[in-house]
């Protein structure tokens, strides 16, 4: 699927859209067609669709809105997940509010694509992401740091393996949100640290997968707690 | 009321059921020869001078003539003094010899003994079996308890060598001129078939008022202890005097010491006055009246008892030859209390009525016991004024058990109204607080509306109207237009950021001005130079005043954007005494303060009034290398 050599004409980077506004629908196709290195693999305007669309061939990108018209794009993200595991989920979004994004980062989404940046910007989001990055915003990153906080010290022994060694960032990583929360952009980050924007971004892109891990854990937590599931 | 006579009724029933049985055990004993004596012979003999009882008596040379009477003997104190007139007055003692005729028991078990219910007399008691001398009692005269214990002695000595029982007894009983005298039927016979009438006797007449007595005690310990703790409640502590006085009344049933001038003898003889006195006092707590002349009556015969009657004075003698004197006036006293206790208790007190009664039926036993003493009533009857002990007992625990009851059951009736009007008072303050939360929320939505529309009227609003004009005369260009509309979504999407909540954090603030604004400067050109450094938290950064900062900040990138041809942005903060600076640094060609406010730039003087509204402090100091703003932030903001 999705390798590590340099692209050529043939492997470009296959996006699939779900998202029911028409206009958006059609700046976004126009600007993949414009891109040269995408190609758009499927289009849903619906909860439904879009989950259609995941029993046909896996796609590299998949952009997903939430407010769908039969249901919640986060159904979407889910069934992505588990029927396109190497893809890399965005939820596309107007305003990257925390609300929308940290819940589709939860349910496994990688990044998220702003409704109103130009042409070249999402698609180069897009690139980023296909790459192994993930976008942030200061505001995002003080909530992760808030999330983890919350979940340290780790419970109980009991879901340890639930939880893993994943489950806690690194100082590296706590650098990076930190840098994030006091304004600075990933290419400063990156000279700070001295890596580069790209490793940068893949540090977020691991963040998201812990977070995604630490609300199942708690998840699964709360449902023991609860009596929900058995031990 | 009904319940108390209920009680008592039960109390009785059982010490009743219990004597019976005690009884039953006893009659069930192995059964034997005994004989009922209750004819006899007797001789008087006045002016006996012959002192302690011999050894040897032959009855045939005793001096007088004996007559015949039917036992129980005893002669009415009025006949005796009659006897006493027609003697010398010197006489100081009387000796009465009783001759009873044996009839043959062919013994089989066990010992012969004799046994009377009651021996009265207060001299030397000796009984003798054909002639010798087998028994003696009160020698130094009578004991307090003699009355009460009846006679038992095994007459084994006398047996003779053939192991016939005597053939015949006699009973001297000496005793001073004007004491009463008596003596009840006798048994005779094998000790199996009598004990059983012994130990009756014994246990109803000493040992039961005894116990009795002694629980009382405990008890009215008990209350003294209770009394310490509540000093107020005086019930209490009388309960405990009424033990103590019931115990020392009860002394002289049970105690064999010799009757005589003492203080003992004052003790126990007083305290019975003292008892009614504080039956009085209690009476009149339970009904709450006063009787003045009742009490002031019943206390000045106590008293006036007890001085008489102390022994180092000898004014009266407190023994046999006054007692009869004295109980009449404790009778009448005891009448008093009851009948004032009646009366001050009616309709008011149903423990004080009941405690009437009770002080009656005591009297009623006494006088039993005065009449048994005088000889007035069959001597075979038993002594009774021993169980006023038991009765006042049972009506005092009563009326304490009255009063721990209705105090529990008080308890509970304040606890259970407690927690009602506890879950009232709840059930209020959470109604209250509900009001008080819906009012809050309330006025938090409409300061919220005001701060929103507020500021859409500002920016996003006027934004649009300006949009929506140049659209509708045609004179839309469509980059302008462009311009106008992102700067229309750059007010949303800070208006949404405004709402998280930054925790103080001005830094986060400023962070998510430059995530929402970088693109536009990267876009114009313009390089951003980010020299933040670490700041004190401002406790005052809610929503609103974060907004405020917000667009103070954005006006100025907007600004610089639009008016100064900068290439280059610098932004810093740092601490400045008790506040925090911001200063945004261009370098474009600047602009004149003076001019800029006049010329009506909206921008600035809405700068300086959310300036103002934040308590903040705010310049520009422009030159034609640039322009330089400066935001003073207070660290602290007292609160609004």
């Amino acid at each position: 699927m999705t390798t590590q050599q340099p692209l050529t004409q043939i492997e470009k980077i296959h996006v699939v859209l779900v998202e029911d506004d028409m206009d958006y629908q059609n700046a976004f196709v126009a600007a993949v067609v414009a891109s040269g290195d995408l190609v758009l693999a499927g289009l849903a305007s619906t909860r439904a669709e879009g989950l259609r669309l995941l029993k046909g061939p896996p796609a590299d990108v998949l952009v997903v809105d939430l407010g769908l018209p039969d249901g919640s794009g986060i159904d979407v993200i889910r069934a992505a997940l588990n029927a396109w595991p190497d893809c890399g989920v965005m939820v596309s979004t107007v305003f990257g509010d925390e609300a929308h994004v940290m819940t589709s980062i939860e349910a496994g989404a990688a990044g998220y694509l702003l409704k109103d940046s130009d042409p070249k910007n999402m698609m180069d989001e897009i690139r980023s992401l296909n790459a192994g990055g993930s976008p942030i915003s200061p505001l995002i990153a003080r909530k992760v740091l808030m999330r983890f906080r919350q979940s340290t010290p780790p419970r109980p022994s009991a879901n340890a393996d639930a939880r893993g060694e994943t489950a806690q960032l690194s100082a590296r990583e706590k650098e990076v949100l930190d840098l994030i929360t006091k304004g600075f952009t990933a290419d400063e980050i990156a000279g700070l640290m001295q890596v580069s924007r790209h490793t940068v971004l893949t540090f977020v892109r691991r963040i998201y997968s812990k977070l995604k891990v630490t609300s199942k854990a708690e998840a699964i937590y709360e449902a023991r707690n609860q009596g929900l599931l058995a031990d | 009321m009904k319940r108390a006579i209920k009680a008592c009724w039960r109390t009785s029933r059982a010490l009743g059921a219990a004597g019976l049985l005690f009884a039953a055990m006893a009659a069930w004993g192995e059964d034997g020869q005994a004989a009922h004596l209750i004819r006899a012979e007797v001789l008087a003999v006045d002016c006996d001078t012959s002192g302690a009882p011999p050894s040897e008596v032959d009855s045939r040379h005793l001096q007088g003539e004996w007559t015949t009477v039917e036992l129980p003997d005893a002669p009415l104190p009025r006949s005796l003094s009659k006897v006493n007139a027609s003697l010398n007055n010197g006489c100081m003692a009387r000796t009465l010899w009783y001759r009873l005729r044996l009839p043959d028991l062919p013994l089989q078990h066990g010992p012969l003994v004799l046994y009377a219910a009651r021996i009265k007399v207060d001299g030397p008691v000796a009984v003798y079996g054909d002639g010798h001398r087998l028994h003696q009692a009160q020698i130094q005269g009578a004991l307090w308890n003699s009355s009460r214990v009846p006679l038992w002695v095994v007459l084994d000595d006398a047996l003779e060598a053939d192991h016939t029982p005597p053939r015949e007894l006699l009973i001297r009983m000496a005793h001073s001129p004007r004491s009463p005298v008596a003596l009840t039927s006798l048994w005779i016979g094998e000790a199996t078939a009598l004990r059983w009438r012994y130990e009756l006797r014994l246990w109803f007449q000493t040992e039961l008022p005894a116990m009795c007595g002694a629980a009382f005690l405990a008890v009215g310990l008990f209350s003294l202890f209770v009394w310490n703790r509540r000093r107020h409640e005086t019930r209490y502590l009388m309960f405990f005097i009424l033990s103590v006085t019931s115990y020392l009344r009860g002394l002289h049933f049970y105690v064999g010491v010799p009757i005589g001038q003492d203080m003992f003898g004052w003790l126990t003889v007083n305290s019975l006055f003292w008892l009614i006195v504080t039956v009085h006092f209690f009476q009149l707590e339970l009904h709450g009246r006063k009787q003045p002349r009742v009490t002031n009556v019943l206390v000045g015969i106590a008293a006036a008892m007890a001085v008489l009657t102390l022994p180092e004075l000898s004014m009266l003698p407190n023994t046999t030859g006054v007692r009869p004197l004295i109980y009449l006036f404790a009778m009448l006293m005891g009448i008093s209390v009851s009948v004032a206790g009646a009366i001050g208790s009616w309709h008011r007190s149903r423990t004080g009525m009941l405690l009437a009664v009770g002080v009656g039926i005591c009297t009623l036993l006494g006088a039993d016991d005065w009449l048994l003493q005088n000889n007035f009533i069959h001597q075979e009857g038993w002594y009774l004024g021993a169980y006023t002990n038991l009765v006042t007992f049972s009506i005092f625990s009563y009326i304490m058990y009255r009063r721990y009851v209705d105090a529990i059951d008080e308890v509970e009736r304040s606890n259970a109204s407690l927690e009602q009007r506890l879950m009232q008072r709840e059930a209020d303050l959470d109604e209250s607080y509900q009001r008080l939360r819906l009012v809050e929320q309330r006025e938090t939505l409409s300061q919220e509306r005001q701060r929103l529309m507020q500021d859409m009227h500002d920016g996003l609003g006027s934004s649009l109207r300006t949009a929506l004009w140049a659209v509708e005369k045609g004179q839309a260009d469509e980059t302008v237009i462009a311009e106008v509309l992102k700067a229309c979504i750059d007010d949303l999407k800070l208006t949404i950021d405004s709402m998280e909540p930054v925790d103080a954090d001005l830094l986060l603030l400023l962070a998510a001005l430059r995530y929402r604004l970088g693109s536009r400067l990267e876009n114009s050109g313009i390089a951003l130079r980010w020299e933040v450094q670490d700041v004190p938290a401002l406790d005052w950064l809610d929503p609103r005043n974060a907004l405020h900062i917000l667009r103070i900040l954005q006006e100025a990138f907007t600004n610089i954007i639009k008016h100064t041809r900068a290439t280059e942005i610098r932004v810093t903060t740092d601490v400045d005494g008790d506040g925090v600076v911001i200063a945004i640094t261009d370098n474009g060609q600047g602009f004149d303060l003076a001019s800029a406010m006049h010329s009506g730039g909206k921008g600035l003087s809405n700068q300086e009034r959310r300036t103002r509204a934040i308590g903040g402090r705010i310049r520009w100091e422009s030159s034609a290398a640039g322009t330089r703003l400066v935001l003073w932030l207070p660290q602290k903001r007292a609160v609004v």
